[in-house]
């Protein structure tokens, strides 16, 4: 079951690979990394069938953790791995200009993204947290059409790794380790304290800057409304989850304290507000996408700050309704830019896309049966067994959050269904891949209404397993403690779990 | 396979047939039969009378550690019959020459045919919910079906489809929320266990679920101050569709709220329940909601100039006069409040299937356009005699003895205000019933109106079976007060003593039977005295004289604009359209936060935002 760790390497090895071979032969460049998503998608699935739900862990090079790298394997990471592999095949850049950058971008982000699912120490995380950095970049700037959002999005992004190193510092010389299973097992004598608190808000503003957390989150309607369609999908689609992923691994197993939650609870609600309240009056369709996009990652937010398993669950369940949906509607959103009113009657020309538009913003609506019901359902069942104002607090901003996003989101379908002006010209048409591409994640949606309850079951498992820190230590075989590093800061010592 | 699964197939297989056959010609008739069918299945299950005759659907299972159920008793029934005869009726109108005028029109006949078909679906399934979760689904299936069906004209329906929804996704939302909050005491949905909670909550928690539940519900209704969408809404929906709506789709939110305020609260409980610091109870609060959903929407009615518009305002009218009933929480008041739905359905949708008539023939609804419509159109002029006969609430129509029930219990609750509100209300409704039947079909006939004749059969046909209902369950309101003590029995309330005629017992008796054969009796003997003078002289209906000269056809004497103009100049300053400016200035305060929010996201430097919050937090872990 090694060969999980191929999904990290192969993507990497390919990326420089392909303006190599893309240079000999033009053919083999462009289908080297596709093909490297599918080795990667199907290698995921083998070690999925074979691992049989047990989680597990790997230490490169054989050297056991704190001082070896280790990836932990479980079903959540093995879900966003796949997840990783599929959303860049399927949005794979095909017609860019300047391929084989673009492909070697791509396939980075695959690699870091994958890193990001299965790595089990914060200094892998970080690591490869600046290579999806460091990719997004530059699939960003290949718009071509503005630097201005790219650089504004780098400042940021430099920002929050600042913060976010400082963070995992503060971290480090407090405990003297990175391994999460070891700080697991240190955290409730070292980290539950005010120091573990503000390490914990600086990873989690760090971080957040790609989860479009509140209030590092600035630059996502920018860059969406900017970068190529394909690349907004990936970021708000793949990256801003696997940001949240790190989040929620951090929270389960380090920071499990009440003033992590709280602030996550306030930034997550605070998220939810200005992203769907900016929406409600955005000029355009990429724009108004972006918007919705903080407002369904504040949920996640608000979700994942629900102690225990529900938490987990609900935000979960939102973050992969959000993870189907939201690319297919920037794929949607491609040939629908311009000022909102332009698209008056947009579906004479591409009815297909207008009819996928309508299902998608149901589902976001959370109308049931559709899958968004279900994940807005569980966040709200989770909110309202909380006892504290706070989070029936919450559960009000939520649902009135709804409403605007309905408000929005069915003024948008209206315009494209008019026909009241026949004469003006009917906007283009969607791309043929486009349409198909979207056309899959809807068919996904359709099919995850159809598999509706062995759907939740699996989810529930998978969250299960997630918020249960004892099972994680227990994988994660560690170095017996005598020997545990003895070059730590002498003033803060007794690392006894 | 019980009978409601047959049921929910039958219907499943309306909305099948609506999307394979509803292009086609012959598509209406097809889906004519297959409500017939729903029909047949539904008069099958007819015996839910007690409370423990429950049909239960095989459908149903867990999800999220939730049971779905979904079953039918009486009060499911009762509504469900409404809403099948609505479809069946309002496509039957449709399945004809309308249809074809309204898809050579430009419009899309196949969507009109397969959103009713939904609609029908949906309600049938939120009138079979069995546990709140169900409950909520039926009810956001509903709401967006008929958004659907509002929509689907496009042009000015747009804005009223848009604002619709934005209101029902408020209600919805309200709904869930209060949904939370129950499930935050009890940890599930079934009707069982949640009714055993309320039972055991303190005034303080069931207040806020209570007020939550009622507006979501209310929304739908278009309670004050709910009521803003529903007008221009159903309003701007094709005829056949306006009827359907009219007819049914808000009394969903009534079903609504008799599953949570009496069969889940228990209406004894809602008596009670004080309003904090002062002297009156729950009931009272919506009682008062009730009457003024009556009064408002009654007198803005009044002033509407489209005959679309002033029946949709009285929709919402009528539906206080149900609510009103049903609070009042006697045999009586509960009974004329449930009996109203059924009488409203009746005769509303005969009033916008004559409408629309007219609109097919004349092209208009426009109250200042028509007129002396009379001998051209006679059925539909009958139709909409005998509609508004019944929503003005005068015998001999079904309308009277709804109205009469509510009426007789709200003096004998010791009510009067109420009483008098209920009254106003029925004045209001006489006043503005007049003005649509005047200038729509007395008066003088415009000259481009000479040639129309009377709308196809297949139009008149579903407005004259809807008038003989109306006249029929006024004439025999035992007939449909039967199913009204089945329910009473099935939800707890206290059961009616009714007779074929309407009732016999210690509050009060009423013998429509009686009733009826003297006023007709009474005009028998006028139409007698008229005839048989033989003084009559039939002239041509362009051939008018006044004071002693002739008019030819080009002077406009039809007097529609302004009407009332005595009763406007006392009440016309009260219309304050407090209501519109309170949704304008909401919508602007929302608009002025969305740019302020903007305004935050487009800031140039965007790292200070991370930094002072950075600092915040760091300031906050440190104290």
């Amino acid at each position: 079951m090694n060969q999980i760790v191929l999904i990290v390497v192969l993507p990497l090895l390919a990326a420089f690979l392909v303006p190599i071979v893309a240079r000999m032969s033009e053919t083999l460049g462009a289908a080297l990394g596709p093909l490297v998503m599918g080795v990667c998608l199907w290698i995921t699935g083998t070690v999925a069938i074979e691992s049989a739900g047990n989680a597990f862990a790997i230490n490169i090079g054989g050297f056991l953790p704190p001082l070896g790298i280790t990836f932990f394997v479980d079903r959540l990471a093995l879900l966003f791995a796949f997840l990783t592999a599929l959303l860049v095949l399927l949005l794979w850049p095909f017609q860019g200009e300047h391929r084989p950058r673009e492909h070697a971008l791509t396939l980075i982000l695959a690699a870091a993204s994958g890193g990001l699912a299965l790595s089990g120490d914060l200094f892998n995380i970080y690591v490869f947290y600046e290579l999806v950095s460091v990719a997004s970049f530059g699939l960003v700037a290949t718009g071509n059409r503005s630097a201005a959002p790219a650089v504004r999005y780098l400042i940021l992004s430099g920002f929050g790794s600042v913060l976010a190193l400082v963070g995992i510092a503060l971290v480090y010389t407090q405990t003297g380790t990175l391994n999460l299973a070891h700080l697991s097992q240190l955290a409730p004598t070292q980290l539950i304290n005010p120091i573990g608190l503000a390490a914990f808000a600086l990873i989690l503003l760090g971080v957040g800057v790609k989860a479009e957390l509140f209030p590092v989150n600035t630059w996502v309607p920018e860059v969406y409304a900017t970068a190529p369609n394909r690349v907004s999908a990936l970021l708000a689609g793949l990256v801003s989850k696997l940001a949240a992923l790190v989040i929620l691994r951090l929270l389960v197993l380090v920071f499990a304290q009440e003033q992590a939650l709280l602030v996550m609870l306030l930034l997550g609600l605070l998220g939810v507000i200005t992203g769907e309240l900016a929406a409600w009056r955005a000029q355009d369709m990429n724009r108004m996408l972006a918007y919705s996009s903080i407002g369904q990652l504040g949920m996640v937010f608000v979700a994942f700050s629900i102690p225990g398993e529900t938490g987990v669950f609900a935000g979960l369940a939102i973050a992969l309704h959000h993870l189907v949906v939201k690319p297919a509607l920037f794929l949607l959103a491609a040939r629908w830019g311009g000022a909102l009113s332009g698209l008056a009657g947009a579906a004479r020309g591409s009815l297909s896309g207008a009819l996928l538009f309508t299902l998608f913003a149901l589902s976001l609506v959370g109308v049931p049966p559709l899958p968004g019901f279900w994940a807005k359902l569980l966040l709200v069942m989770g909110l309202a067994e909380q006892v504290g104002p706070l989070y029936h607090f919450a559960l009000a901003g939520i649902l009135i959050a709804t409403v605007v996003e309905a408000n929005y989101l069915f003024r948008i379908v209206a315009t494209l269904f008019r026909r009241d002006n026949p004469a003006s010209p009917a906007p283009e048409k969607h791309s043929g891949s486009d349409i198909a591409t979207a056309g899959i994640f809807g068919a996904g949606l359709i099919a995850a209404v159809l598999l509706l309850i062995p759907l939740s079951q699996s989810l529930k498992t998978i969250a299960q397993q997630t918020s249960d820190a004892d099972a994680y230590r227990a994988v994660v075989t560690l170095v017996p403690t005598p020997t545990a590093p003895n070059w730590r800061p002498a003033a803060i010592s007794g690392d006894t779990p | 396979m019980t009978p409601l699964d047959y049921l929910l197939l039958l219907s499943l297989l309306t909305v099948a047939i609506a999307l394979v056959a509803g292009h086609r010609s012959m598509g209406g008739v097809w889906l004519t039969f297959s409500y017939a069918a729903q029909l047949g299945g539904l008069l099958l299950m007819a015996g839910l009378a007690q409370p423990s005759d429950v049909i239960t659907s095989s459908l149903g299972f867990d999800i999220l550690g939730q049971t779905l159920t979904w079953r039918y008793d009486a009060l499911s029934w009762y509504f469900a019959l409404i809403t099948i005869s609505a479809g069946l009726l309002s496509t039957m109108y449709t399945a004809g020459d309308w249809g074809e005028k309204f898809r050579a029109d430009g419009g899309n006949l196949w969507l009109l045919h397969v959103a009713i078909a939904l609609n029908v679906l949906s309600m049938l399934i939120l009138l079979g919910s069995g546990d709140l979760l169900t409950l909520f689904i039926g009810w956001e299936l509903v709401s967006w079906a008929s958004f659907l069906l509002m929509i689907l004209a496009g042009g000015p329906s747009i804005q009223a489809a848009l604002r619709y929804i934005t209101y029902a996704m408020g209600g919805a939302m309200a709904i869930l929320a209060g949904l939370a909050l129950i499930y935050g005491h009890t940890d599930s949905f079934a009707y069982a266990a949640v009714a055993n909670t309320l039972q055991s909550l303190s005034p303080a928690h069931l207040w806020a679920p209570l007020l939550l539940l009622t507006v979501g519900f209310g929304v739908k209704m278009a309670l004050l101050p709910l009521h803003l969408w529903q007008a221009s809404a159903y309003a701007h929906t094709p005829g056949p569709g306006a009827a359907f709506l009219g007819a049914i789709s808000s009394r969903m939110g009534l079903y609504a709220l008799i599953v949570v305020l009496i069969q889940l609260v228990g209406l004894v409980r809602v008596i009670e329940l004080p309003v904090l610091f002062s002297f009156i109870s729950a009931r009272d609060v919506l009682a008062w909601v009730a009457a003024f959903t009556i009064i408002f929407p009654t007198f803005t009615a009044l002033r509407q100039n489209d005959a679309r518009m002033l029946l949709a305002w009285h929709g919402i009218g009528q539906g206080g006069y149900m609510l009103l009933g049903i609070v009042m929480g006697d045999a009586l008041g509960s009974a004329g409040g449930l009996m109203h739905v059924f009488n409203h359905a009746t005769y509303q949708a005969a009033l916008f299937l004559s409408v629309a008539a007219v609109v097919y023939r004349t092209g208009t609804a426009d109250l200042n356009r028509l007129g002396g419509l009379v001998v051209r159109m006679p059925l539909s002029f009958l139709a909409m005699l005998v509609g508004i006969i019944g929503l003005a609430g005068l015998p001999p129509m079904n309308g009277f003895v709804s109205k009469w029930l509510i009426y007789r219990s709200l003096m004998l609750e010791g009510e009067p205000l109420l009483f008098v509100a209920a009254v106003l209300g029925t004045l209001g409704t006489i006043l503005s019933v007049y003005k649509l039947i005047h200038n729509m079909f007395l008066g003088q006939l415009r000259v481009e109106h000479e040639n129309i004749r009377e709308a196809p059969w297949s139009m008149t046909a579903p407005m004259l079976i809807l008038s003989v209902v109306v006249f029929i369950t006024g004439l025999m309101p035992g007939l449909v007060l039967h199913w009204i003590a089945g329910i009473q029995a099935t939800v707890g309330l206290p059961v009616i003593d009714y007779s074929l005629g309407g009732l016999d017992s210690a509050q009060g008796s009423l013998d429509m039977l009686w009733v009826v054969g003297v006023l007709f009796a009474g005009f028998g003997i006028g139409a007698v005295l008229f005839y048989s003078g033989g003084l009559t002289h039939r002239v041509h209906q362009l051939d008018n004289y006044a004071g002693g000269h002739f008019l030819s056809a080009d002077i406009r004497y039809h007097y529609s604009d302004n009407f009332y103009p005595g009763l406007m100049r006392l009440i016309g300053p009260l219309y304050r359209y407090s209501f519109a400016w309170l949704e304008s200035a909401v919508q602007s305060g929302l608009g002025l936060l969305s740019l302020s929010t903007q305004g935050f996201y487009r800031r140039v430097a965007p790292s200070n935002y991370a930094l002072v919050t950075a600092v915040l937090v760091l300031l906050w872990v440190m104290l």
